[in-house]
């Protein structure tokens, strides 16, 4: 094995996973073997390793020459990127926002206005909000970064609105079978933090108690709500699917109208069952007897939170509600406008 | 140092956008990659060769080139020729750097008679 095949090796070695890569391999060869040649000839000098080392120093690092073949030498490219910045704004916002609000619910409700306990609760609060930010934006560059590399290029250069916005559009009725490509993208990033916080990050949902020299921690969730994780993972990731089909289809179809449905029925049907199931929420009696007695209602507390927590999933019922009823509607209306 | 690092990339921008057409005005005859380099150079446009592979196999994939693979002197070479989409995109290309030279030259012209 001479320079020049070692020199190929490592080029494919950073290539990046596409197609024709043996080819790309075969042509720099081949152009690499034109290039002795045509120097030997010229400086009629003969081939030796010395003129190898020589030209492949010219020609560039492997790493250097593989970077040119990638079509994307980026994470998230120029055509994606305004939407990447406009879905991180609205979900940063909401997040930071949501945080704050239940950290100013937490510091007031759980200790007076003053001492130590307040200001730990906001420190920590704040510290909260700050990586869990950190976090969701993670989570937003992966989305993207699939994005990237999962749509097709007509698709994203669609999303271009400046481009592709009609004024006459204006006047027009919009197609009911279009996608809406904003709500799509939020809804994968939402679900994917809902995904991620659920499963790797547990210990964020609850709530920390501090006494003078000890942190108490009752999760949100008892063991027997995580009994429930695969069946939520599941509904999650079919949700998250079917919105990358989404966008990459840009309409709704029957199946994929029929295929939502069955989703938002899974997801009401898995809540109306969680509801259901008894001890499903870490605040109990039982947590609360580990702390002080001085320094906690447990009884007002357990009804508070009992009581939020059948709200939201009183919202998030309603919500797939909605979703639900949508789906169907699209569905009759579709079939109802061929007919 | 910054000026001429500047003024480095002003000419990379300007020839990057007349590559494609140099590489699609000299392939109506079948090159090489390392002829087509040789066969431009010699006309005196250099392009480097991270540059010009790489756009041959885009081309390639947007349809306004074919390639094929020949042996030769115990070689294989991958021989590169404008596509019929090509050759219908090249006259329009053409024109338009036609139309930018003119603009250019009579603004640049003016320019000059006002200094």
């Amino acid at each position: 094995m001479n320079l020049i095949d070692r020199y190929v090796i490592e080029v494919g070695k950073h290539l990046p996973l596409l197609k024709g890569r043996e080819d790309i391999e075969k042509e720099l060869r081949s152009t690499l073997e034109d290039m002795l040649e045509d120097r030997a000839s010229t400086t009629g000098r003969l081939r030796d390793e010395a003129m190898e080392i020589e030209l492949l120093k010219e020609y560039g690092s492997p790493q250097k020459i593989a970077a040119t073949y990638n079509p994307r030498p980026y994470l998230i490219g120029p055509r994606l990127f305004p939407f990447f910045l406009m879905v991180l704004k609205i979900v940063i916002t909401v997040v930071v926002t949501v945080l704050l609000i239940l950290t100013g619910i937490r510091a007031v409700t759980d200790t007076p206005f003053m001492g130590m306990d307040f200001v730990n609760i906001i420190g920590r609060g704040l510290g909260g909000i700050v990586s869990t930010a950190i976090t969701v934006f993670g989570n937003i560059v992966l989305i993207f970064a699939i994005l990237e590399r999962v749509l097709p290029d007509a698709q994203i250069d669609a999303m271009k609105t400046d481009e592709t916005w009609d004024p006459a559009s204006l006047a027009k009725e919009p197609d009911p079978d279009s996608v809406k490509r904003g709500e799509l993208i939020t809804e994968i990033v939402f679900t994917f933090v809902g995904i991620a916080l659920l499963n790797l990050f547990p210990e964020i949902l609850g709530m920390s108690y501090f006494t003078q020299d000890k942190m108490f921690f009752i999760p949100m969730f008892s063991a027997e709500f995580f009994k429930f994780m695969p069946w939520i993972n599941a509904i999650f990731l079919a949700q998250i699917v079917l919105d990358i089909y989404l966008l990459r289809n840009a309409l709704w179809t029957p199946i994929t109208r029929v295929a939502k449905i069955l989703i938002e029925a899974a997801s009401i049907a898995l809540t109306v069952i969680i509801l259901r199931t008894p001890n499903i929420i870490g605040f109990t009696a039982e947590s609360f007897k580990n702390l002080p007695e001085s320094s906690v209602n447990g009884e007002s507390l357990m009804k508070i939170f009992n009581l939020s927590f059948s709200i939201s999933m009183a919202i998030v019922i309603i919500v797939a509600g909605i979703e639900l009823a949508k789906a169907v509607y699209g569905l009759f209306k579709t079939s109802y406008r061929k007919k | 140092m910054a000026n001429s690092e500047s003024l480095d990339n002003v000419v990379l921008e300007l020839r990057r956008g007349v590559i494609v057409l140099a590489v699609l005005s000299q392939l109506s005859d079948e090159q090489y990659g390392y002829s087509l380099l040789k066969l431009l150079s010699d006309q005196g446009l250099e392009v480097d060769q991270g540059t010009l592979y790489p756009l041959l196999r885009r081309l390639e994939t947007q349809g306004l080139l074919e390639s094929v693979w020949k042996l030769e002197e115990a070689r294989p070479r991958r021989y590169y020729i404008i596509s019929a989409e090509g050759k219908k995109l090249l006259p329009k290309l053409k024109k338009e750097w036609a139309g930018i030279v003119s603009v250019m030259d009579i603004m640049l012209a003016k320019q000059e008679r006002r200094k």
